[in-house]
């Protein structure tokens, strides 16, 4: 069944250790992204939603003081039958990533065709720079930027926050990749902003059935985006099925304060239920099989 | 917009070293005693003496003596030297290449040697490359330039004889002057041994002279290194999985060079400083040993000439960094266009 899944996570397990002793920071967790389906990961702050995506990435191996367990399989590969070598070559290609602030995440002192050309050339190492010229016009117009040649000849410091967000939506897009990991894009752009790129990205993914885990503390910016939820408490799913099924049906008493605290935070803000009730620690709620 | 930028930096240079011939001309005039005395010797009769500060217009008023001397300058004329009798053009273009030699080379080892140690040690954040950097790199900054040279001359000298004691060329080797640089003379002549031994002489006083300038340039590079790793567009190389060597290279490297080369250059100019007492350690004939000879002296027109020269070294040498970091940099290079 794993075999036709575009990410599956099994009982996925993260602590980082220091010269304090170790810290758990992922318990045990499940996720599953079919082709195509976009997915939402969504939870306070510190609840791991960031570290996941790493691990599935593998930057977050690479770290000595990263101790992981349980399965990520891409594509109906394991991670753990594969060299690093050989998940790094996924990256960039088969799997893509959009960062939080677009304007610190692109390289200053190149100019954007030259992040473009080095991203192609993850895909197609001895692309030639009219093709990839020409690839860049073509998918700079699919995120409706309308003099891509005057962009690609800039500097990130010379576009605007919404500008650096599309070529960012762009780049993860320009290899076609399977799954597109996006952690809180565009929080640090203003409200309306944030909002049109998301509609942007939404309809490139759709278009290209690319698969997709967005990340979010904001159960508002989810809804618009996401088919499928996982709300995520301290390392632990807590909550998960249908976007639809979940706004009409929250269950989990972390979901309901999440879903409150939703006219607070339609901004950047970051939810603030910290004040930690025993019933946040009642089981996982799975809409799906409710449903089935 | 490099040649603006360096147009316009060539201006200002003009006016601070306009600045600095008036203010050392001044000082030059008010330490006491009486420089034509001083340069005729005690025998010298006193109509004698008063020719002379005739000569060196001494009798005229200071604002006047200043014009002469300005319009002197002009003409690339700094006057004679009372103490060496000869112009001091003269002198400075034979002793300015001895420290120029030895100060770019000096520039030369904080460049290859700071920036490499601070990478490596940004590296291995916390490994033993680090730790051993760190204490290396915490010694050179920790004693000035001089003791640097009483150090490297008792060990490597001295005690173990690997390298020359004095002078800037083995004394059975003679090489005509051309440019007064020793090492391009030699080359010049095609007198492959008389190089090898001017570098031979050269490399330890140069050595001593950079090794603070190296161990700041690697304390720099390290911290600037770690900081431009922990910065989203470097996660974001290597979420694309760029490799990491590309990333060292062209991700983390070229952000991180930009303080540096900045203090490297403001370190140059220490260098010219330091310069003296290592000249004197090394008995080398440079031009930092020839200012405090002259000074000592009360020779006038040596002092304003080797400070004027002194300062346009140091502000040309600033010019240049600027002009490198101004090519790294996209973002100086584009708010100068928009200027
Ligand atoms: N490299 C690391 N070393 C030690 N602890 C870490 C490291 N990275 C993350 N953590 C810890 O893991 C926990 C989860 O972090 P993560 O970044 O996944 O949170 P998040 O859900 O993405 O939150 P945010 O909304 O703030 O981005 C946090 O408590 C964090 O302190
Ligand atoms: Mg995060």
């Amino acid at each position: 069944m794993t075999q036709d899944l575009t990410l599956s996570i099994r009982n996925l397990t993260l602590s980082f250790t220091n010269w304090e002793g170790s810290t758990q920071v992922l318990h045990g967790i499940d996720l599953d992204i079919r082709p195509g389906e976009r997915v939402a990961l969504v939870g306070e702050s510190g609840s791991g939603k960031s570290v996941t995506a790493r691990i599935v990435l593998g930057t977050l191996q690479e770290l000595a003081s990263a101790t992981i367990a349980g399965e990520v399989i891409v594509e109906g590969r394991r991670m753990q039958d594969m060299t690093p070598a050989e998940w790094r070559s996924l990256r960039g290609t088969d799997i893509s990533m959009i960062f939080q602030d677009p304007t610190v995440a692109l390289n200053p002192v190149y100019r954007i065709s030259r992040q473009f050309h080095e991203v192609l050339r993850r895909s197609q190492p001895s692309i030639k720079r009219r093709e990839a010229e020409e690839r860049c016009v073509a998918i700079l117009a699919d995120v409706s930027i309308g003099d891509p040649a005057r962009v690609l000849e800039s500097y990130p410091f010379q576009l605007s926050g919404g500008m650096n967000q599309r070529v960012m939506i762009a780049m993860a897009l320009i290899n076609e990749p399977r799954l597109l990991l996006a952690d809180e894009p565009g929080t640090a752009l203003d409200v309306t902003v944030q909002a049109q790129t998301l509609h942007l990205m939404r309809e490139l993914v759709e278009r290209r059935g690319t698969s997709v885990l967005f990340i979010s503390h904001n159960l508002g910016v989810v809804r618009e985006f996401a088919d499928r939820l996982y709300v995520i408490y301290k390392g632990r799913i807590v909550e998960r099925g249908p976007t639809k099924a979940i706004f009409e049906n929250p269950r989990h008493p972390y979901t309901r304060a999440l879903l409150a605290a939703i006219p607070r935070l339609t901004g950047s803000g970051i939810p603030d239920i910290d004040e930690v009730s025993e019933a946040y620690h009642e089981p996982l709620v799975d809409h799906e099989n409710i449903a089935a | 917009m490099i040649v603006s930028r360096v147009a316009r930096r060539l201006g200002s240079t003009m006016l601070v070293l306009l600045g600095v011939s008036l203010l050392i001309f001044l000082i030059a005039r008010v330490i006491p005693g009486d420089p034509a005395r001083i340069a005729l010797g005690p025998r010298a009769t006193e109509e004698q003496v008063i020719q002379m500060r005739e000569v060196l217009h001494l009798d005229q008023p200071v604002i006047i003596q200043y014009g002469h001397f300005l319009t002197e300058l002009m003409q690339g004329d700094l006057g004679i030297s009372l103490y060496t009798n000869r112009p001091v053009m003269t002198d400075i273009a034979q002793f300015l290449p001895a420290t120029l030699e030895l100060v770019l080379l000096a520039g030369f080892f904080m460049v290859a040697l700071g920036l490499p140690l601070g990478v490596l040690a940004a590296r291995y954040r916390g490994g033993w490359p680090d730790n051993l950097i760190r204490v290396i790199t915490l010694l050179t900054v920790s004693a000035p330039a001089f003791v640097w040279a009483v150090v490297l001359l008792l060990m490597l000298s001295y005690f173990l004889p690997l390298f020359p004691i004095a002078g800037r060329i083995h004394e059975t080797i003679s090489i005509p002057t051309v440019t007064g640089f020793m090492v391009i003379d030699t080359l010049l002549a095609g007198h492959w041994r008389g190089f090898v031994s001017a570098l031979h002489h050269l490399f330890l006083p140069a050595f001593a002279l950079s090794l603070s300038g190296v161990g700041q340039a690697a304390r720099l590079t390290r911290s600037n290194m770690i900081e431009t790793y922990d910065s989203p567009y470097i996660e974001m190389a290597q979420s694309y999985g760029f490799p990491e060597r590309r990333i060292a290279r062209s991700y983390a490297l070229k952000p991180s060079l930009i303080p540096s080369l900045t203090i490297i250059g403001l370190d140059f100019a220490a260098l010219l400083g330091n310069a003296f007492l290592v000249e004197n350690i090394f008995a080398w004939p440079g031009i930092s040993r020839y200012g405090v000879g002259v000074i000592l002296q009360k020779d006038l027109n040596a002092i304003v000439g080797t400070v004027m020269i002194i300062s346009a070294t140091f502000l040309i040498a600033n010019i240049i960094v600027d002009v490198l970091v101004t090519l790294i940099n996209p973002r100086i290079r584009y708010a100068e266009r928009s200027r």
